[in-house]
């Protein structure tokens, strides 16, 4: 079996974002970078796929990215990705998801993958769009926001996280792709032999120009800070009304009222 | 001159400030207060899976082969959640890396490993006596030997992780009438060996969880070939591996005051007094802007000298320099810190009391402030006669 997993390095997500000069990104001068939280849950899922397997599966580890990107395929390959390959780009902020998905899928689709994880979507740009894309392009099925996963004989049965707390299974044959999300897994650290060890696995270096990428469908028109807002949200009107809203906004946007 | 971590570094760094937040964090303040004895030696054991024991030791013994440097920051992130836990992680590093130096290739397979893995929950360093502190030469401890066995006599005092050490590396007199420090011996000697004994724990000030025992040895008897490296040149290895010890213990302190400083700066942004955040006032500016600057120079100080042990170069000068400036720019910064935080910094509500209480002790064990200067002079002068 030979599996993908698509991982993007992400700006901590403590730090103090500010828009960068052409104001359509943020300024990346102080930022500290790190794996994208989902694309862990997608690294660890595969991992325990491998383990499951007894180890056949080759896990290969995607990301695009300017040169630091190579520390968060780095982490991937510490945690038990076996080969990576890196598309060099230091204009990835200026591609919409379109053009990173078709680019992914130039490369995955000579490769013959049996399995690709992705993240749920990326923290910083959150368009949750990139997977679903790739696997539209490459013609296999698609399961989104995974909270469980399970593999036996060629099909994936896929617990996903639904709207309003609900949850759904889907099966699926493969070749496919899935999308991580938070719940799925609880990705491990890289123990401190791994890290080293992953010095010596094989980073693939390709540039944009080397794939047949799209043109892009969006560009980003402005970046900015959301205007200061006093005293977040206040409920107004008859006291039933206001705990109703109450009710729908926890159940929403919390998992208090699960 | 490139002062930037490498990728590996970094992620080891990152392994580990993980890892400190999420599981050592949450457990140090009980651990401070009344102990969870079990929970300690637990998470320990999940440091050493992850290959936290012996960075700066080679693979075929269980390693992590990551270098000085990795230590370095290893230790300054374990200690900006726990002291204790980093404390017994830095003297199971040095445990490792003194046999790795000297012990015969039996001793370092025999032993390395079982640290590393966390198969021993630590190692000890027995050097420090009732009468030799500053001045380990002038030990007592004897070893003589008896047919095939050595016979050790005497004791020890502040011996880190002694009732769960699985391994002491022990110094003694094995040569009573040779001139001062040149008729020392160093040893190993297993937990359980007849005759020695862990004595009773000390009730410190703080890194409560971490035990400090007194070791007596009452005949007690090991073999022949628990000698490790050459006869009557033990005192000589010891002043060499205080020297990776100390940038453990500098590090570990700076890990202390970022801590400090951390919890006290976010507080003086809510903190509020005269109607404005105490932010806002030169007095709180001046303690942030000092304690950020020396803290700063003491991490530089302490990359300086892991980069030149790392790079096989002599670092003794350098090494304790770091430690010196980093455990007392540590103590000012938990000073301040309290400081900070007014009565509240006296309460066991908020946590600097305990990074105060923890972080005094970094500027007495592993050599204090004073005999780093002693060595650091010593140094400077032999360049000048």
């Amino acid at each position: 079996m030979k599996i993908l997993v698509c991982i993007k390095q992400v700006p901590d997500m403590e730090s103090r974002f500010r828009p960068n000069g052409e104001k359509t990104w943020y300024d990346e001068g102080d930022l500290a970078f790190r794996m994208n939280e989902y694309d862990e849950y997608a690294v660890e899922q595969a991992v325990q796929l491998k383990e499951q397997l007894g180890g056949e599966p080759e896990i290969t580890v995607l990301s695009i990215g300017p040169d630091r990107t190579v520390e968060a395929i780095k982490k991937a390959l510490a945690m038990g990705g076996d080969r990576a390959v890196h598309i060099r780009d230091d204009r990835y902020y200026q591609k919409d998801p379109w053009q990173i998905a078709s680019m992914i899928a130039s490369y995955a689709k000579g490769e013959g993958f049996d399995l690709i994880f992705t993240g749920m979507q990326s923290q910083d740009r959150g368009s949750a769009q990139v997977g679903v894309i790739v696997a539209e392009l490459l013609g296999i099925a698609c399961a989104t926001t995974l909270v469980g996963f399970s593999y036996d004989g060629g099909t994936i049965t896929a617990k996903r996280e639904l709207e309003g707390g609900i949850k759904g299974v889907a099966k699926l044959k493969l070749p496919a792709l899935v999308t991580c999300q938070l719940g799925l897994n609880t990705p491990r650290y890289p123990t401190l032999p791994n890290i080293m060890k992953a010095k010596k696995k094989e980073i693939a270096s390709l540039t944009p120009a080397e794939l047949s990428g799209e043109a892009e469908l969006t560009a980003t028109a402005a970046i900015y800070p959301p205007a200061k807002k006093g005293g977040g949200l206040v409920l107004e009107g008859e006291i039933g009304i206001q705990v109703d809203r109450l009710m729908g906004i926890l159940k929403e946007k919390t998992a208090v009222l699960r | 001159m490139f002062l930037e971590l490498t990728e590996e570094q970094k992620l080891i760094q990152e392994t580990a400030r993980n890892f400190a937040r999420s599981v050592l964090e949450p457990l140090a303040p009980k651990l401070d207060r009344e102990g969870d004895h079990p929970a300690f030696l637990a998470n320990l054991k999940k440091l050493a899976e992850l290959g936290f024991m012996g960075l700066n030791v080679q693979g075929e013994y269980g390693g992590s082969e990551a270098g000085v440097i990795a230590f370095s920051v290893a230790m300054t992130e374990i200690a900006r959640a726990c002291a204790s836990t980093a404390v017994t992680v830095s003297v199971n590093n040095m445990v490792c890396e003194v046999i790795q130096a000297i012990g015969s290739q039996e001793q370092k397979e025999k032993y390395i490993p079982r640290i590393c893995s966390g198969a021993y929950a630590a190692g000890s360093f027995a050097l420090t006596e009732t009468g030799a502190g500053s001045d380990p030469a002038g030990m007592t401890t004897t070893a003589v030997l008896d047919g095939d066995s050595w016979v050790l006599n005497g004791s020890k005092i502040f011996i880190t992780s002694a009732p769960y050490a699985g391994v002491f590396v022990v110094w003694a007199v094995t040569d009573k009438e040779a001139p001062k420090g040149k008729g020392i011996s160093c040893f190993l000697v297993e937990q359980g060996t007849p005759g020695l004994v862990i004595g009773k724990q000390e009730e410190k000030t703080g890194q409560h969880a971490s035990a400090t025992n007194e070791l007596v040895f009452d005949n007690c008897r090991i073999p022949k070939d628990a000698l490790m490296g050459k006869l009557n040149d033990g005192f000589r290895i010891a002043v060499a591996e205080l020297g990776g010890g100390r940038i453990g213990i500098g590090s570990l302190a700076l890990g202390i005051g970022l801590a400090a400083m951390d919890y006290a700066t976010r507080y003086s942004n809510e903190r509020v007094q005269f109607g404005q955040k105490i932010s806002a006032f030169q007095a709180t500016q001046w303690k942030i802007a000092d304690s950020y600057t020396e803290l700063e120079a003491a991490r530089l100080l302490l990359m300086s000298a892991a980069f030149r042990k790392e790079s096989g170069r002599p670092f003794a000068k350098e090494a304790s320099m770091a430690k010196l400036f980093a455990t007392e720019a540590a103590n000012r910064a938990c000073y301040n810190a309290v400081q900070m935080l007014g009565g509240y910094g006296y309460t066991a509500d908020f946590p600097v009391e305990r990074y105060a209480r923890d972080v005094r002790i970094t500027s007495i064990y592993e050599g204090t402030s004073e005999i780093q200067r002693v060595i650091i002079a010593r140094e400077v002068l032999k360049n000048f006669s």
